[in-house]
């Protein structure tokens, strides 16, 4: 019994050290700064006005989804693509990505977070749906993806529908397990995407399921273990969360993006951070319009 | 009160059936047991006295091995006592213990104190062993007690409850380690009676006690016991007419004269 | 109250799964404890220093590592438990289920082995000498004798950990098992704006069978007060 412990602590102490050194390879590495640029701060109003004034933002973004918001242990900030459009955002208010603060957010405090002032954005894969909008604002979507399997190399699964019954691993209370159970598999829930990477390694599971994006970074990180399968089988518009008192975010989040997209600054950050994990970049989405 | 029925004496009345034989105890520094030599015969009443502390209970504990001697050996019935296990549990169930604090089972009624022993130990029936708890129960005058609580109990009842659960296993010695102490006077007689009752049937005793009546008309012989040692052993007649040691005297004189 | 009205066969449902979680535990960690405090306070000196070793160290290690090391090192290891396979309805109990009351299990047993032992040591040691002087054995003694004085002895303590380990089933929400706190992470999830409805419809859940532990634990006490 003493001996199996101390072996299974080793292990344990094992599998995050090699999650960590993992982290840097399909992390996108740590993001160029952005210099804010030349702006009249007397252009904006409200609470944009005052973020501009104050040269200083605070950005809820994701520390552990490799390719869209990923902090690794050694990296003093986080890094891909939520990170690179935040930094548009940013130097849009003339404020250099190095004044930027980031703010971890998780699935469950990006709403409270925002109602509360604890950030001024949030930038976190954050799903556009009429439920939170009715709490907080959402402008965007800068980026539409799908959800998608990720499965061992030698799995013979092709597909959601292969999975009726089985479980599949994902976050715990996040919108993806939903749309598992809604396929028919069942969905059972972890703290975190890379204990579920681990769960499909080890065999516990034949497959985890979350947006296409993610998983082409596990895939990556895990090249010749790990491939992502299947068509996407659900639509998530990722967007930018602002809090309901300063409703002129949404114009100028907007603007920002739009601007982002013809200039190709937008497409230039998804080469940079999701390119090298094999997903193509793909047509800028129509934005939403702002209700005024 | 009605005769209490034991083993009747046989024809090997008279034999050695309980002997210390060079028995050595400590307690740390302390020399608890010294030399100690004793032979009970098979039937025999022997009654040990001593002042508090002279070692008479750690004794009486060593015949079932509730304490563990230091050196010498201890026979029952020609036999050494077991070190432990299942072989010390069928020689404990041989031996019956009444204690000082009576230590009924206090999640079972009296019924199942007496019946525990015979049912889990000797493996009778249930029916046989209410049908003898019931009878012994009535022997010691508690029978309409039985479905009550230990608790429920005056302390003579109590004890007379312990001593027909040592007599349920129909011991070969019954061992009683000063069991009147912790009662209040107007109890000790009725306890007191039923143990004459038990000597008069020839069951083997061995009582440490300091109720000088019962010696005198139960014991077959008194040991006197101070310092872990024997200092003297003889008749009652003899012991508390002529104590031949100094101490014997000295301690006859201080309780007898209050 | 959207997540009600859509959402009360699920909440319901996670509940079943969470009572699941105490009852198995409960009862198994019952029945470890009890082998556990017979090994502690037992005359065999190696199984004593093992069984305190054991609780020391399950006892001082946090629930979420003990699961942890039963989700992701120990398949390492060989040890996984892909063999449990049990459908009540739509309910699943599969392997996370499995490690759940494993992990459970093994940490409250050290809880109730420590409850059981303040309860063993409440029993005056006159008992253990009278059972010894009818012949009981070991084994005996402690399950005519001492563990029945002892269950009583220990049932407001045991409570109090039979009330821990129902909070603590919680722990499972992040492995795998869809109980209660992992629907309400679903539900805060899916209805933003019924937030706080949310936790105090949870909230009640859990005071609820609370509530049903005290009210057997209070009935037992008494019952056996009186005997």
């Amino acid at each position: 019994m003493h001996l199996m412990k101390t072996k299974a602590v080793l292990a344990a102490c094992g599998l995050a050290l090699s999650m960590a050194a993992c982290g840097n390879a399909g992390g996108g590495g740590t993001g160029k700064d952005l210099a804010g640029k030349d702006v009249s701060c007397g252009d904006f109003t409200g609470r944009v006005a005052e973020i501009c004034k104050a040269g200083k933002v605070t950005i809820g973004v994701k520390f552990d989804q490799p390719g869209l918001g990923f902090k690794s242990a050694t990296a003093d900030e986080p890094a891909g693509f939520d990170v690179e459009v935040a930094k548009i955002l940013a130097a849009d208010l003339g404020i250099d990505s190095k004044d930027v603060k980031w703010v971890e957010t998780i699935s469950d405090n990006r709403e409270p977070f925002l109602e509360a002032g604890k950030v001024d954005l949030v930038l976190a894969s954050y799903s556009i749906t009429p439920e939170r909008r009715k709490v907080v604002g959402q402008a965007g979507p800068y980026m539409v993806t799908g959800q998608q399997l990720l499965v061992p190399a030698d799995s013979t699964v092709k597909d959601i529908s292969d999975l009726k019954g089985k479980e599949v691993c994902s976050v715990t209370g996040s919108t993806s397990i939903d749309k598992i159970n809604e396929k028919g598999a069942k969905g059972v829930g972890f703290e975190s995407y890379s204990e579920c990477v681990q769960k499909v390694l080890d065999g516990t599971v034949e497959a985890m399921s979350t947006d296409g994006t993610i998983l082409a970074g596990f895939a990556a990180q895990n090249e010749g273990q790990l491939k992502v399968v299947g068509d996407p089988f659900s639509e998530e518009r990722i967007g930018v969360g602002y809090s309901k008192k300063a409703p002129e975010m949404c114009t100028f989040i907007t603007d920002s993006l739009k601007k982002a997209f013809d200039d190709g600054t937008w497409a230039k950050a998804f080469e940079d951070t999701l390119g090298p994990s094999g997903v193509k970049t793909p047509d800028a989405p129509m934005l939403d319009a702002c209700q005024s | 009160m009605t005769a209490i029925s034991s083993q009747a004496p046989t024809a090997a009345q008279g034999e050695p059936l309980v002997v210390l034989d060079h028995v050595e105890k400590w307690y740390g520094d302390l020399h608890v047991l010294q030399d100690i030599n004793l032979s009970i015969k098979r039937g025999e009443v022997v009654v040990v006295i001593g002042p508090s502390g002279s070692g008479k209970s750690t004794l009486c504990r060593t015949i079932n091995r509730l304490e563990t001697i230091g050196s010498g050996t201890i026979t029952l019935d020609g036999q050494a006592l077991p070190q432990e296990g299942k072989a010390l549990a069928g020689l404990r169930a041989e031996v019956g213990m009444v204690f000082q604090s009576f230590n009924l089972f206090a999640h079972k009624t009296i019924l199942e104190n007496v019946m525990l022993g015979p049912v889990k130990v000797r493996k009778s029936s249930k029916a046989d062993a209410e049908k003898r708890a019931t009878e012994l129960l009535d022997r010691v005058g508690l029978a309409k007690h039985a479905p009550k609580y230990p608790s429920q109990l005056s302390g003579g009842q109590q004890q007379r409850v312990a001593i027909a659960r040592a007599l349920a296993m129909e011991p070969k010695v019954m061992l009683f380690d000063e069991p009147t102490s912790a009662l209040d006077p107007e109890m000790i007689k009725e306890v007191l009676d039923v143990m004459v009752d038990l000597a008069k049937q020839g069951m083997t005793m061995v009582v440490v006690t300091h109720e000088m009546g019962f010696a005198r008309t139960a014991a077959d012989r008194v040991v006197f016991m101070a310092d872990g040692q024997i200092v003297e052993e003889g008749t009652p007649e003899e012991f508390f007419t002529h104590a031949k040691s100094e101490r014997a005297r000295d301690f006859l004189g201080h309780i007898l004269k209050h | 109250m959207d997540f009600l009205t859509n959402g009360h066969n699920a909440y319901l449902e996670s509940f079943f799964y969470t009572l699941m979680l105490f009852l198995v535990s409960g009862v198994l960690s019952l029945v470890l404890g009890t082998i556990l405090v017979a090994c502690r306070v037992g005359p065999v000196a190696v199984l004593r220093v093992a069984g305190g070793w054991y609780v020391t160290i399950v006892r001082s290690t946090p629930l979420v590592v003990v699961f942890a090391l039963f989700q992701f090192a120990a398949p390492m290891l060989g040890i996984r438990f892909g063999w449990v396979q049990i459908h009540i309805g739509t309910v699943d109990f599969t392997s996370f289920f499995a490690v759940a009351v494993v992990a459970l299990t093994l940490y409250t047993s050290t809880f109730v082995c420590e409850a059981l032992r303040s309860g063993i040591n409440s029993v005056p040691l006159g008992q253990a000498e009278a059972a010894r002087a009818i012949g009981l054995t070991f084994g005996g003694t402690m399950s005519q004798v001492i563990l029945p004085q002892a269950f009583r002895a220990s049932v407001p303590p045991l409570a109090s950990v039979l009330i821990a380990l129902i909070k603590n089933t919680s722990v499972a929400y992040i492995f795998g098992v869809g109980e209660a706190v992992a629907q309400m992470r679903i539900m805060t999830n899916n209805y933003a704006s019924e937030r706080v409805p949310i936790f105090l419809t949870f909230a009640a859940g859990y005071i609820v069978i609370v509530f049903v532990v005290s009210f057997f634990a209070n009935h037992l006490e008494k019952h056996w007060r009186t005997a």
